[in-house]
């Protein structure tokens, strides 16, 4: 069974293909504002090199957000078309979770994606996956506050945040994460869509007036 | 020996619809498919692009669906995509880009980079053959431009906007006078159970083929101001009918001057604004006058739309233009 999965939440493009217990390929990229050109580029080169074919792929598992507006409807978009078009079972992941099923070696996991004036995208998981914060959209003072009560933490984020404790780069391990999620539901691809955690700050506004 | 068919399937997202079209050798619409979001961005005044964006990925493979289920045919039985890579929002954009691209990839079909306002002059394509030498008059929210055409797909730039496009200008009128968004048709409609009573300065009446909108804008809401300075009681439809008379008589003089310099045999009228009854009449009336052949789209592919995309895909095809999956969306670029 091969699985394609692909991340384009932030300024990188992860994506891989696996197959049983062993990735096959996978391509990390920096891509930043070049993540339109290259996405496809980079996705369609993995299968050229393995010599497959599109339909060869049993699976999707595309991430969902939160992280870059932007950047997470061009992976979802591509995971999408693909999956509507092949007739390819498809399921979601959400960014964080990502982060965290990628580490070990402490007994919490705080994901922290820079969501920008003073927010970030963060949930706190603990080391059987359980969540002990929701993934949300959160002020980063008060996410500090609720790891105070917490020992063992590892912070996992590629943003420059200032919060204390023992900080990794976030690095996917395709392998863990395609693993532990490739039995998860299917979804029907026209409703597959990203998963914000963010109204956008016209609704935000209008909210207000409201 | 009867040349083979070619079907391109046309993809277009620039602003807030999300369309896609199968059309035949450029010229016969087979099916199109198009999700608007107007409703959604009549709440806010004007589209919001990130509004647009969320919209577009919710609708992508829905509407490529209808289409396809519309037209009864598969992926394998298009001959190549062709997708609008700017101008326009760029999330907006891209979100059509990276379908396109993507079934470019897993079908193996050429993808072929369309200019979004190549589709709307292309849009007559649709309706009749284009005569050469041509003049389009591009008339949207974004563009106000004149186009010369000795063949397909040969753009010349004859003159164009130096300030505001017609259509916001247009728009920008009917929020005066506090019509809602889109305001433009309203106005339109307004103008016609109007008189042009109030006196409005035409704007340059030079010899290039330049237009400029903000004075004519600028007099309207002077003039609206005034009025309600003086309690005085604006007639909307008096004065939808002015300004009406004025935008569309800064248009006329120029393309006259142009069919008559540049010896041209058509005009075609492309974009948004083309859908204004006022400009259409007074086009028809120009081409009368001069025994020029003229084509106006019906309302239908005067709003965005996959199947003007696909049309001039097809001559952009026949052309040679061809893009790699390294292609991208550009916000803005001009077509020549």
């Amino acid at each position: 069974m091969k699985i394609l999965y692909i991340d384009t939440s932030s300024s990188f493009l992860y994506a891989g293909i696996v197959e049983d217990d062993k990735v096959l390929i996978e391509v990390n990229n920096k891509l930043e504002s070049e993540l339109s050109k290259y996405a496809i580029v980079k996705i369609s080169s993995m299968f050229t090199k393995l010599n497959i074919d599109p339909r060869d792929i049993d699976k999707i598992i595309v991430v969902d957000g939160p992280g870059s507006f932007t950047g997470i409807r061009i992976g979802m978009t591509i995971a999408k078309v693909f999956a509507y078009s092949l007739k390819t079972k498809i399921t979601t992941i959400n960014s964080l979770e990502a982060m965290a099923v990628s580490n070990d070696k402490a007994s919490y996991f705080v994901p922290i994606i820079d969501a920008r004036r003073g927010f970030v995208y963060s949930a706190i998981y603990d080391k059987d996956m359980k969540e002990i914060m929701l993934p949300q959209h959160i002020k980063l003072n008060i996410l500090k506050e609720k790891l105070l009560i917490l020992d063992d933490y590892l912070i996992i984020t590629n943003d420059d945040i200032e919060i204390d404790g023992i900080k990794t780069i976030y690095k996917p391990d395709i392998l863990r994460i395609v693993t532990k999620y490739k039995n998860k539901k299917n979804i029907n691809p026209h409703v597959v869509n990203p998963n914000y955690l963010k109204l956008t700050e016209a609704e935000e506004k209008q909210i207000c007036h409201d | 020996m009867q040349e083979k068919d070619i079907y391109i399937l046309g993809v277009e997202s620039s602003c807030d619809e999300t369309s896609f079209s199968i059309v035949k050798n450029g010229k016969i619409e087979i099916a199109t498919a198009t999700s608007s979001q107007i409703d959604i961005h009549k709440e806010y005044g004007g589209v919001v692009p990130e509004i647009a964006s969320r919209n577009h990925i919710k609708n992508i493979t829905i509407v490529l669906d209808e289409c396809l289920q519309k037209a009864n045919m598969k992926m394998e039985d298009v001959d190549a995509i062709a997708i609008t890579y700017g101008p326009g929002l760029i999330g907006s954009l891209l979100i059509g880009l990276e379908a396109a691209k993507t079934l470019s990839f897993i079908y193996n079909k050429p993808l072929i980079p369309v200019h979004h306002i190549a589709g709307h002059i292309y849009a007559n394509s649709l309706v009749k053959p284009l005569q050469f030498p041509l003049l389009a008059i591009v008339v949207s929210g974004g563009h106000t431009e004149l186009i010369k055409m000795t063949d397909h797909y040969n753009f010349k730039k004859l003159g164009g906007t130096l300030d505001d496009a017609i259509g916001e200008c247009y728009d920008k009128v009917a929020r005066v006078i506090d019509l809602p968004y889109p305001g433009g048709p309203k106005i339109d409609k307004l103008a016609t159970s109007g008189e042009a009573t109030y006196d409005l300065p035409v704007p340059l009446r030079n010899d290039d083929y330049n237009f400029s909108f903000s004075g004519l804008k600028s007099a309207v809401i002077n003039l609206v101001h005034n009025e309600k300075q003086r309690n005085r009681e604006i007639n909307k439809e008096d004065l939808a009918a002015s300004f009406q008379k004025v935008a569309v008589e800064s248009i006329i003089i120029k393309v006259r001057k142009a069919i008559k310099n540049e010896n041209l045999k058509h005009i075609i009228v492309a974009g948004g604004v083309a859908a204004s009854s006022g400009l259409r009449e007074a086009i028809y009336n120009l081409a009368k006058e001069l025994n020029v052949d003229v084509s106006i789209p019906p309302i239908k592919y005067c709003t965005d739309n996959a199947a003007m995309i696909a049309s001039a895909g097809y001559y952009a095809y026949k052309d040679g233009r061809i893009a790699d999956l390294y292609l991208n969306s550009k916000s803005t670029d001009n077509l020549c």
